[in-house]
């Protein structure tokens, strides 16, 4: 202890000089502390904060704006699948109306040149009959102007009989 | 004009001095204790509450110069720091172990102005000049035992008080003296007698904490100040003719000059982290340290 003694009386050391310099450390550190550092490192701390919430919000936006890019691909994807669908059915339905006018114009034209050809084998018809009872007529006449003598109803039946016997064959 | 150079530093005794003892005219009977380290201290204390003050007075979100400058250095100060303490101390030692760092910085570069510890009172041989300033009137603060130590005792203490707020008193005891490295049974009961070996040391150490802090400042700038002056008159004390022991008195300090300033910064630095380091090693749980 002596030696303790010693070495504080060499170096100057003694209590009232030891507090009063602790007691002014004390007052720095006591203002520093409250009225300094605080301030300071509250303001660290909320500059930190946000710098961590920008980041948090950058990832998030980043995600979004992943997402959304997803999304949009997805949009996009099933847009030109509906479109593709939209064009093949498109096809499909004008390649049916096609056929479907294809075959009515078919049925039509068939239709029309069955009745064309009954109009034209009724018109041959009328005219063969009419061309027939012609002849017959002009055979009757003719033999009549021939034999010189007045056909009777009979000869004129029989005449023609004959007469339309014979075109027939 | 040739004693300018002589202003730069001085020798100073081994211990702070009181003006008021013996030089002044009316010692002031309650002012004894007042020594020129003290009045310095005051002196560094005012200065360091005024800087930062005016750089945190009016705190902004983007900073100004001065807060720009204190907040770079409080940022880089408490992210070293926390680096040691880890963030679950750091917000309860980092105004101390900033304090202490701004205090001793300051205080060491005051000792670095011109006139500390080279005016002051000693025997007179001309109307202003002395041979030998015997007492300075402003003596480096940092080179005084008294305000070491006291700085030393001051952290010692908050160090006891975090250390049992964080472990409780049981636990202090167990962190000191305890078995360790997670033994168990019949083994660890073998090594008790050697780990409470162990436990006496590391009180010894930390009792020994304050004096090798404080002895370790005050030595670094008690010596510099000494160093500086003995460089200043360095030709003189070789003897050589007066115009190159001038030129000497000039020229030689300058490099010392620097490192004067190097070792300031250092010693504060160094002091703030060895007392970070206590801190770390007491308040941190033996599953992280051991």
């Amino acid at each position: 202890m002596d030696f303790l003694s010693d070495l504080f009386a060499n170096f100057g050391i003694n209590w009232p000089k030891f507090l009063s310099q602790i007691i002014l450390f004390a007052t720095v550190y006591f203002i520093l502390s409250k009225f300094a550092f605080k301030p300071v490192i509250n303001m660290l701390e909320e500059r930190r904060r946000r710098i961590e919430e920008s980041q948090l919000n950058a990832e998030k936006i980043k995600k979004q704006l992943a997402e959304a890019e997803l999304r949009y691909q997805e949009i996009l994807r099933k847009a030109n699948e509906d479109a593709a669908n939209i064009l093949k059915e498109a096809k499909a339905v004008s390649e049916e109306a096609t056929q479907r006018q294809l075959k009515e114009a078919a049925r039509q034209a068939e239709q029309l040149l069955a009745r064309t050809r009954e109009e034209i084998s009724a018109e041959r018809d009328k005219m063969i009959s009419e061309v027939k009872a012609e002849m017959v007529n002009l055979v009757i006449q003719t033999a009549s102007k021939v034999t010189g003598k007045i056909l009777t109803p009979e000869d004129h039946n029989r005449l023609a009989e004959e007469t339309t016997r014979q075109l027939a064959a | 004009m040739q004693r300018f150079p002589l202003l730069l530093a001085a020798g100073i005794p081994l211990k702070a001095e009181s003006p008021w003892e013996d030089h002044l005219a009316s010692p002031l009977p309650w002012g004894n204790w007042i020594t020129n380290s003290i009045f310095v201290s005051a002196l560094v204390v005012v200065f360091v509450v005024w800087f930062s003050r005016s750089a945190t007075r009016q705190m902004e979100v983007v900073p100004g110069t001065r807060q720009n400058l204190f907040e770079s250095i409080v940022e880089s100060l408490y992210s070293t720091i926390e680096g040691i303490v880890g963030r679950r101390m750091v917000a309860l030692s980092f105004p101390l172990l900033a304090s202490i760092f701004f205090f001793i910085l300051f205080s060491n570069w005051f000792s670095l102005l011109p006139g500390v510890g080279s005016i002051g009172w000693g025997e007179r041989i001309a109307f202003i000049t002395v041979p030998n300033v015997q007492v300075p009137l402003l003596r480096p603060a940092t080179a005084d035992l008294n305000l070491t130590l006291g700085i030393a005792t001051f952290f010692m203490a908050f160090w006891l008080i975090v250390t049992i707020r964080e472990l409780g008193f049981i636990g202090f005891l167990e962190h000191l003296f305890g078995v360790k490295g997670g033994f168990k049974g019949l083994f660890a009961l073998l090594l008790l007698p050697i780990f409470f070996f162990v436990g006496v040391i590391e009180v010894i150490s930390i009792i020994f904490r304050p004096v090798s802090l404080s002895l370790r400042l005050f030595g670094n700038i008690f010596a510099g100040e000494n160093l500086l002056s003995y460089m200043i008159t360095l030709g003189k004390q070789l003897g050589l003719p007066e115009a190159i022991s001038y030129l000497m008195s000039i020229l030689v300090p300058i490099p010392f000059y620097f490192l004067e300033l190097l070792i300031g910064f250092l010693q504060a630095v160094v002091f703030t982290l060895l007392c970070a380091v206590y801190i770390q090693l007491s308040t941190s749980h033996d599953d992280d340290s051991h």
